[in-house]
């Protein structure tokens, strides 16, 4: 296959599949194969762009994540009965802090439970992480709706800006230093900000008088009118969205105020988005496409989703182990199955091309 | 000064109300847990769906909010001063992000929205957050919830009362001491109901909002205050040791920007 990187939005999609898995089962062993599933595919298929090494911090926020619930658990959770481990000292906090009880007895199953949930959302970061590192943020850019078509550009600048901005600061730094002014600490800090501001701020007038001379800013053929409609449309399927979120979170209002409203709310957002696409008369310059690599990546994230949500549907046991008794994790076999064929982008999709910058 | 206070982005009638209406969806999505209420088995599982019900709408409301807001009035000036701000705030948060708790972010995003008004500091809050996720590789469920919080913080740097000299540097710096301190709080507010169930901090559905609230003030203690401190401090010492400067910077920027200038064109004569 010839090297070519995969759509962004695939990548996303995949992961953010995997993510909602996660949210499905506590079972460790599941969970550990959605990583182990995530870090192959980043593995295999990350290119050497400097994004695509951010998997690593987000394991590690991970892990920080999973000893910060024990930790916790250890020091505030409910004591329930069980299998005891140790006792902590008991200590009541004092009232400003809340009158929560610091320590006391810790049980087998309740370090068992915090883990399980620390390794839930471990999991779900490692999920995202490996969306960072395989999509291009350049390319996702390049997807945004015309709708925020000003705002990407600001967010394009923004990027390209941001390399010159540290070189700037970078040269600026040297300079002081060979003048023997003070180039650390807080003066130091003080004589890099405004040099470096103040020439990004030169730049950006230089930027403003090309894009203007270039002819940017120039609006669609939108009559005022369908304009209005449109913008009418979104304010009104806000307030409904705002609404129907009410309506879900508390039983006691009317069914309409719920689930209808927000389908409402979000027909009219999406019939609006619709109507400024379909006016604007912006093209795009060499798309990403989106071809067979792009369905088997999407298509082996669902797989792994669809798995999970069906053996939920049909009771099969080990989705959410039991810890009174405390038993040992099972693995479901039609769970384990569809995250496997999770992974299969790792070997089916397409190299990422090298670059040679 | 006046001239510029009125600021680049302004707000007429419909982004006004759509702010407000996205600020009330971002409030609940925030304080949703201290809300809700236990009748019957049904609005147990809903609870359990509520995070994720705003991490799907959340970000709808900022994307739409923020089209609102940029649509027809950014030009070509604004857009070039919003990218060359937000890369500044991005670059400065890139080497701060650590374990300290301690951002680089306001120390840009404070004078911007002082200078340029409440929109653009708005904007600028907002795409500050996404430019440095993308840059970083940071992008995940929180990101919108950040992007709200520090878009609001913009937003109400643009809203200080008039100061100048001395009493504004002081003011810029309390404000930002605040908003480190508050941001800490409210982004704790959205990660309270994912870490801690089972233990005393989780919240009680149902309970009232005086014991969860007592809840989350032990969350927020246990968790995150050692955090917020150095943010608090940190901003407000940054302003106070380049805020003048860094002011005159934008002031003159804007002012040869001449953003308020009107454009007239003339049919040309024969």
């Amino acid at each position: 296959m010839r090297p070519r990187s995969v759509h962004p939005l695939a990548w996303w999609i995949w992961a953010l599949a995997l993510a909602t898995a996660a949210l499905r089962t506590t079972d460790p062993l599941l969970l550990a194969l959605l990583i182990a599933v995530a870090w192959l595919v980043v593995a295999a298929r990350r290119s050497n762009a400097p994004w695509a090494r951010s998997f690593g911090s987000f394991l590690r926020f991970g892990v920080a994540i999973i000893v910060v619930r024990i930790a916790l658990q250890m020091l505030f959770g409910e004591r329930l009965p069980g299998h005891v481990l140790f006792t902590l000292p008991h200590y009541a906090m004092p009232s400003w802090a809340a009158g929560v009880t610091l320590g006391g007895t810790v049980t087998t199953e309740s370090v068992v439970a915090a883990f399980n949930e620390g390794l839930q959302l471990a999991t779900l970061i490692a999920c995202v992480g490996a969306a960072n590192s395989l999509a291009s943020p350049y390319r996702l850019l390049r997807v945004v709706p015309s709708v925020l078509y000003e705002l990407g550009v600001v967010v394009t600048v923004a990027l390209s800006f941001a390399p010159q901005t540290v070189v700037a600061a970078a040269g600026i730094r040297d300079a002081r230093r060979l003048r023997g002014r003070p180039h650390r600490g807080l003066r130091g800090l003080r004589g890099l900000a405004v040099p470096v501001l103040e020439g990004a701020l030169e730049r950006s007038l230089d930027l403003a008088a090309s894009m203007d001379s270039r002819g940017y800013g120039r609006r669609g053929d939108l009559t005022d009118r369908r304009r209005r409609a449109g913008q009418t449309a979104t304010l009104l399927g806000t307030l409904a969205i705002i609404v129907g979120v009410f309506g879900v979170l508390d039983s006691g209002a009317p069914f309409v105020l719920g689930l209808p409203m927000l389908g409402v709310g979000a027909a009219l957002l999406v019939a609006s988005l619709r109507a400024a696409k379909s006016s604007s008369t912006r093209s795009r310059y060499r798309p990403d496409p989106w071809g067979l690599p792009e369905w088997l990546t999407v298509g082996a994230g669902v797989s792994a989703l669809v798995s999970l949500v069906a053996a939920g549907h049909l009771g099969i046991d080990g989705l959410h182990p039991d810890y009174s008794p405390l038993v040992a994790p099972a693995l479901p076999l039609l769970p384990a199955i569809g995250i496997l064929a999770a992974a299969v982008p790792a070997f089916a999709s397409p190299r990422p091309p090298v670059e040679t910058t | 000064m006046t001239a510029l206070a009125s600021g680049q982005i302004r707000f007429h009638w419909r982004s006004s109300s759509l702010l407000a209406a996205t600020s009330i969806a971002g409030i609940a999505a925030f304080t949703w847990p201290l809300f809700t209420r236990p009748r019957g088995s049904e609005n147990l599982a809903h609870s359990g769906d509520a995070p994720w019900v705003f991490i799907v709408l959340v970000p709808l409301l900022v994307a739409i909010l923020l089209s609102e807001l940029a649509d027809g009035a950014l030009d070509a000036k604004a857009v070039a001063m919003l990218g060359v701000l937000v890369a500044c705030g991005a670059v400065l948060r890139a080497p701060t992000t650590g374990v300290t708790g301690f951002t680089g972010v306001f120390f840009l995003l404070i004078p911007g929205g002082r200078v340029f008004g409440r929109g653009f500091g708005f904007v600028q809050g907002a795409l500050t957050m996404f430019a440095s996720a993308l840059l970083t590789g940071g992008v995940g469920p929180w990101l919108p919830f950040q992007m709200l919080c520090t878009a609001w913080v913009g937003f109400f740097a643009g809203c200080l009362p008039r100061a100048q000299g001395r009493s504004e540097l002081a003011l810029l710096a309390t404000y930002g001491a605040i908003a480190g301190l508050v941001y800490g709080l409210v982004m704790d507010m959205w990660f309270w109901p994912f870490g801690t169930s089972g233990t005393q901090l989780h919240f009680v559905a149902g309970a009232a909002i005086t014991e969860n609230l007592r809840r989350f003030w032990a969350f927020h203690l246990a968790s995150a205050l050692g955090f917020d401190l150095p943010r608090a401090a940190g901003n407000a010492l940054l302003v106070l040791v380049a805020g003048t400067p860094v002011l005159a910077a934008l002031r003159r920027a804007a002012r040869r920007a001449a953003f308020g200038a009107p454009v007239h064109f003339e049919p040309h004569g024969p």
